[in-house]
């Protein structure tokens, strides 16, 4: 249908397409890679039967950047800073995905401690992730105001991981074997000031934008995905949950302490893009749930285990996955015995979740594209690889 | 847990009307709240002490030298390939335990730290430093060898500490 | 009490009165017919209003700039002049330095004229606006339905600047905003018919006058909503900015304009906000009137209270979605305009 070797995808200009087109007023929409909706490099080319979609194709690959062969040169703690740029929103959740596959290469157990301090790394990056999703959602809406307000609580929470890692995006915090640092001192007392007032500050982004009666209108019913739908799109995260499907690896495949933690799995109902703004808002409120218990529950140990200088895990291959802001992260690392890996597979959630787009947006209105690519949570980087 | 369902009818209504006064009531109360504006640069925010600004090679005070050997495992573990270390050589030719040239490329680094943890000698530190921006790119590789940075501060104290083992993790 | 002070504060129209017939008298003793005073003054009354469409530019882009920053929990300009109050002076000097593109292909006549059809329209209402106890350039006996009338020749500008830009979303983005402007201004007429009819009058000094001293918004609440709604929808603001929105595919109709030529819309854009806010004033809330203070102090006082109401329904909601917005005239806003239009001429008749 399309050649994907030619710039427009082996189609005419706009210009001719549109003389060329079937129907009369069918023309192509080009939503440019350089856009302030797409949330990244993105470039969508909408074919339109007046201001209804008839058809979607994606062209992608404006940020690739070859990463997964770059991890073919690269040592396995070498890898491990260039994992937070591959979702620079859910660094500790890439971080994380990666750290556990080579250690379940290498048959490492990680003390009590390091569990600990992951989780509370891990959801205090979820909620940093939804702030920022909801702060670029609220300006495509254009309210501006929510995304002031997610950046304040953002920067009390960036501020107690620089403390931690030293870095606030790119944090490169995990090691193979636990931490490089153990946490600050500081960290505790700020996490307790920042739970006690964490709880309304997301009450008030709820009531600012996701209960708000226009964002209702503009996203109750639209860009509905079915479940069957989404499940068989390999979709994952809230985008899945969304669609009455409470499927969560934090329930499903439990890894490190969260079998012992309790948190609720929020599900929407009708797999529209309320439900999945509701979805995430509900998430934020129950990651603070578990930090509260992690907090609570904190134990005393080692926060690393001693790693040999050199790592070389024995020849196989492991594929390890946590549940991410967007979704499934997953690693799929085959080891030939070397210091560098063999093959480094990266599954993203981006990816599967932006493969549905085309069939949520058939038949909606153009003015709806916005609404829905910004309830996917898309990081492009993410999906470039 | 489930979404709750949507209000139908006078309710949706009534509910529509009364998410807009709370929103509205949000941003008239913000006004009245202080401002998060740090006005840089009369301002500047405190940063952690575990903070990756630039790197810098520090002049240790006892020694009166940096700490660095050349033994190039920073070279070997920094993933972009930024640093570059020529072993200085002594009157008779025999290499010394100390960098001719220590050419850092300010560019291609990546601020991983990668660098800093592999070294044995605590001879690099990422130091505060974070307003790089330049006009000239050819002052993008630095020498930190012949820089003879001073590190200052909370910072140089905590490193101090870590070479001489006094100091726990901070 | 019939110092010049006095008068010049509290009853400025006396006083301009005064010089008018002192003036036609010297024009008689000259010869000169009286429609040439009458030109002179109208002159004079145009570079007043030119005056105050400047300064106002200057402040009301400063105020919307600062009160959405206390909104955001920022600080909003602060370097430029004392409180950041000459920024918007900077701004225009960035405008005025900036290259001024014309597309190729485009209609060029039309191009250039599009911007001042918008701030023609917008200058040409402040003939009828109040600003104080006879200070009015002219106080025409079909006020309200000129101040009706003109609002809608804006549509005249935003379309020729749609179409002049041969740009296939400048266009649509037109097309949208004229269409907007006209679906509200329906129920905005109906309104301010309601108004009228409470008034007795058309006539702007009149309906101020025949107001009771809490103005008619809390007689004719749901029309004040109605017309504020109204208002906030002709200016392409707030929740209704759709056709302007940056974050949207179709960028308006002022995508192709640049520099000083983009600036005349927006100009033409923060006076029609000072004149939303005024003509709520004058309608609603009782204009001019109030003790004590100068009457044009309270003209301005109320405006921009009426002005920082629109500011803030713009900051805190969302946009509404181009079909949301016309169902919503339609379909709820006229109703309840017609409404308000029969229970007024009801109660009117009765009481």
């Amino acid at each position: 249908m399309s050649d994907p070797t030619t710039p427009t995808g082996g189609r005419a200009s706009p210009a001719t397409a549109q003389a060329s087109a079937g129907t009369s007023d069918e023309f192509l929409l080009n939503v440019g890679p350089q856009h302030p909706a797409t949330h990244g490099v993105l470039r969508v080319v909408v074919t339109m039967d007046g201001e209804v979609v008839k058809d979607l194709q994606p062209h992608l690959g404006y940020v690739h950047r070859g990463l997964e062969k770059l991890f073919e040169n690269r040592t396995y703690e070498q890898i491990i800073p260039f994992t937070d740029r591959t979702d620079y929103l859910s660094a500790i959740a890439n971080n994380w995905a990666y750290v556990m596959a080579v250690e379940k290469l290498l048959g490492m157990e990680v003390p009590k401690k390091v569990e600990y301090i992951r989780v509370l790394m891990a959801e205090l990056n979820r909620i940093n992730s939804h702030l920022l999703w909801l702060a670029a959602y609220g300006l495509d809406m254009g309210a501006f105001t929510p995304f002031l307000y997610a950046f304040r609580d953002r920067e009390e929470i960036n501020t107690m991981i620089e403390e931690a890692s030293g870095g606030r995006l790119t944090t490169n915090y995990f090691r193979i074997g636990g931490f490089i640092h153990d946490l600050p001192p500081a960290f505790f007392p700020r996490l307790k000031k920042f739970l006690g007032r964490f709880g309304r500050a997301v009450d008030e982004l709820d009531t600012l934008l996701v209960e708000n009666a226009i964002f209702v209108a503009r996203t109750r019913g639209v860009g509905i995905i079915s479940r069957e739908r989404a499940i068989s799109y390999g979709m994952s995260g809230p985008c899945l949950r969304a669609s009455d499907a409470p499927l969560d690896l934090r329930r499903e495949a439990p890894y490190s302490i969260y079998g012992s933690l309790e948190f609720e799995i929020p599900a929407g109902r009708n797999g529209d893009t309320w439900d999945r703004s509701w979805v995430r808002i509900e998430e934020m409120r129950q990651s603070l749930r578990i930090l509260r218990q992690a907090m609570d529950g904190f134990p005393e140990g080692e926060h690393r285990v001693r790693a040999p200088r050199n790592i070389e895990p024995p020849a196989g291959e492991v594929y390890s996955a946590v549940e991410g802001p967007r979704g499934e992260v997953g690693f799929y690392v085959v080891s030939d015995g070397t210091r560098k890996p063999y093959r480094v597979k990266m599954r993203k959630p981006s990816f599967s979740n932006f493969s549905a787009l085309p069939e949520i947006m058939r038949g909606l209105k153009i003015a709806d594209l916005v609404a829905v690519m910004g309830s996917l949570d898309l990081v492009v980087p993410e999906i470039d690889r | 847990m489930q979404a709750p369902l949507a209000p139908r009818g006078i309710a949706l209504v009534l509910s529509g009307l009364a998410s807009l006064g709370k929103g509205l009531w949000i941003t008239f109360s913000a006004m009245f709240r202080k401002s998060i504006t740090v006005s840089y640069p009369e301002k500047r925010v405190v940063l952690p002490l575990r903070f990756r600004g630039r790197l810098v090679m520090p002049i240790d005070p006892d020694k009166g030298d940096n700490r660095c050997t050349a033994c190039m495992r920073c070279v070997k573990v920094c993933p972009n390939h930024s640093i570059d270390i020529d072993k200085a050589s002594g009157p008779d030719g025999k290499p010394l335990s100390k960098p001719a040239s220590y050419r850092y490329n300010l560019g291609t680094c990546i601020f991983c730290n990668l660098c800093v943890e592999t070294c044995p000698f605590f001879a690099i530190v990422m130091s505060d430093e974070h307003e790089l921006a330049t006009a000239d790119p050819s002052r993008l590789v630095i020498d930190l060898a012949a820089e003879k940075y001073r590190l200052q501060g909370k910072k140089g104290s905590w490193w101090q500490k870590k070479f001489r083992g006094t100091g726990e993790e901070a | 009490m019939e110092t010049f002070l006095y008068k010049l504060f509290y009853d400025t129209g006396a006083l301009i009165d005064g010089w008018h017939a002192a003036a036609n008298a010297a024009g008689a003793a000259r010869g000169w017919p009286p429609l040439v005073v009458d030109i002179l003054f109208q002159l004079g009354w145009a570079v007043a209003a030119a005056l105050f469409l400047a300064l106002n530019a200057l402040f009301i882009i400063w105020f919307e700039r600062k009160v959405a920053a206390k909104m955001q929990l920022r600080r909003g300009p602060n370097r430029v002049g004392p409180f950041g109050l000459l920024q918007t002076l900077a701004d225009t000097g960035k405008l005025l330095i900036k290259e001024d593109i014309i597309p190729t292909a485009a209609d060029r006549p039309v191009f250039r004229a599009a911007p001042f059809v918008v701030l023609a329209a917008t200058v040409l209402l402040f003939v009828v606006l109040p600003f104080g106890k006879g200070l009015i350039p002219a106080d025409l006996n079909i006020g309200v339905v000129y101040f009706l009338a003109i609002s809608g020749i804006s549509v005249i500008g935003i379309l020729s600047g749609g179409w002049a830009s041969n740009n296939k979303y400048s266009l649509m983005g037109g097309m949208r905003s004229a269409a907007q402007i006209v679906s509200y201004e329906v129920p905005g007429v109906l309104v301010v018919l309601s108004v009228a009819m409470l008034a007795g009058s058309l006539k702007m000094g009149d309906i101020v006058r025949a107001q009771p001293s809490y103005g008619y918004a809390l007689l004719q609440p749901v029309g004040f909503i109605l017309f504020l709604i109204a208002s906030n929808a002709e200016i392409n603001r707030g929740p209704f900015d759709l056709p302007e929105a940056d974050s949207e595919l179709v960028s308006g109709f002022v995508t192709e304009y640049s520099a000083m030529r983009f600036a005349f819309f927006f100009l033409a854009e923060y006076t029609n906000l000072f004149l939303a806010g005024a003509f709520a004033t004058t309608l609603f809330l009782g204009g001019w009137r109030g003790p004590l203070l100068p009457p044009v102090v309270w003209f301005l006082l109320k405006s921009y209270i009426v002005v920082f109401v629109l500011i803030w329904i713009r900051w805190t909601f969302p946009r509404l979605r181009v079909d949301h917005l016309m169902e919503f005239s339609w379909k709820v806003l006229l109703p309840l305009a017609l409404l308000n239009l029969l229970v007024t001429a009801v109660l009117v008749k009765v009481l």
